[in-house]
């Protein structure tokens, strides 16, 4: 009985469908070659390209009435935005509203390419942020601009973030590299948090429910079929929250390290 | 703002009319403070009063621990290896592996731990602390 199972997997992984990673694979849609640059329109460029289309027709249309007693769609946009406000007014300060449209627009775009990611298309479905090549480059452009408003606003006196205050001077030549070496790891965990939620989660999702087509397959075993497809139920509601937290997550360590930026060294 | 005014003004019974105004200008003041600091603080409470928000918040700060770990112990390490194999010989011409690769990885751990330790701190006296005070022990029973 195992063997037509294991018989049963192999025929499925050399079919389609059934190879956890092949949901991450990068297809070319529309070849487009730029002075010798691939610009090629892939599945995930279309996504985000969705995404952008979905986010901004959605603020656009639901907030063009501005009526006083806002609609349902209306209120969704005003609660977004009063969330990624208190959010950034919190973490950053008052002085940091500046920096809300960058954080609101990295908020969104994240949250939607995630979710994006949870509505099930076969052959379609593609999770952009859980290509590290994405969100470390989102990660690189907040640090960017981290590094450029703090020595606009700071000077050269930015670099005092690296050291600590309060500790005896003999201390501060292991102290400072420590600290050098904790901001250059931001970034980093910045991108591979997402990148490493979004993949992980959407192969265990794959996996599980590979498990209901072996189990059915494979005879008598077609009896505990039910389990894998309970906890693929249970699994994609989790990872519809981990969609939603990460884009939390990514929005606050964002105005965590903006407020580094905008406050200095303490 | 009003027993403060009261107090001193049955404290010393005659009180001149210079300190009396004083007394009234300064806890007029303090009413306008109070004015202006009130939106803000409720702009604050709401916000975050939000039911589920704060268990969502606290498994969110939870999951960024680890990575913050990982994240200083391998930059530390890349750093070391980096200098070991290109800059060292680069500019001094010595080969110094793996000399600076174990500093560089010891000094990434600290810096691990060092990001663990701070993002922790943050959870319990960070900046929103004031409102998340009242709203967690709420939903904490709600929950549980």
């Amino acid at each position: 009985m195992m063997m037509t199972i294991i018989k049963g997997s192999t025929v499925a992984a050399e079919g389609h469908g059934h190879s956890p990673i092949e949901q991450f694979e990068i297809r070319e849609l529309v070849p487009i070659n730029l002075f010798g640059i691939d610009a090629s329109l892939t599945n995930s460029g279309a996504y985000m390209l969705l995404a952008l289309g979905l986010i901004f027709s959605y603020l656009y249309f639901s907030t063009g009435g501005r009526s006083l007693v806002p609609t349902r769609l209306q209120s969704i946009s005003e609660i977004l935005y009063e969330f990624i406000a208190s959010t950034v007014r919190e973490n950053v300060g008052a002085k940091g509203m500046q920096f809300f449209p960058l954080v609101f627009t990295l908020f969104i775009f994240v949250l939607v390419l995630n979710l994006l990611g949870m509505i099930p298309i076969p052959g379609v479905t593609f999770t952009v942020t859980s290509h590290i090549a994405v969100t470390a480059t989102l990660a690189l452009l907040v640090i960017s601009i981290v590094i450029f408003y703090g020595l606009y606003t700071h000077g050269i006196g930015f670099f005092g973030i690296f050291v600590p205050s309060g500790v005896p001077p003999a201390l501060l030549p292991l102290l400072i590299p420590i600290e050098i070496i904790s901001f250059i790891s931001r970034p980093i965990s910045l991108s591979v948090r997402l990148f490493a939620n979004m993949l992980a989660g959407h192969i265990a999702l794959k996996i599980f429910a590979g498990f209901i087509g072996l189990l059915l397959g494979g005879g008598i075993w077609a009896l505990l079929a039910p389990l894998p497809l309970a906890l693929t139920v249970a699994l994609t509601a989790l990872e519809v929250l981990v969609a939603v937290l990460q884009a939390y997550v990514f929005a606050v360590l964002t105005c965590i390290y903006l407020s580094d930026a905008v406050h200095g060294a303490h | 703002m009003s027993p403060t005014g009261k107090g001193s003004d049955e404290h010393n019974g005659k009180i001149s009319q210079e300190a009396r105004a004083e007394i009234k200008r300064r806890s007029a003041e303090i009413g306008r403070k109070l004015e202006a600091a009130r939106p803000t603080l409720q702009d604050r409470s709401q916000s975050n009063g939000d039911r589920q928000n704060a268990s969502h918040e606290a498994m969110g700060r939870a999951l960024r621990l680890s990575t913050e770990l990982i994240g200083g112990i391998v930059v530390g390490a890349a750093l070391g290896w980096y200098l070991d194999n290109y800059l060292m010989p680069y500019l001094f011409g010595v080969k110094t592996w793996p000399l600076m690769f174990i500093i560089f990885f010891l000094l990434g751990s600290a810096a691990g731990m060092l990001n663990v330790v701070r993002s922790g701190m943050k959870m319990k006296t960070g900046p929103s602390n004031p409102s998340r005070g009242r709203a967690v022990p709420d939903d904490d029973d709600d929950d549980n």
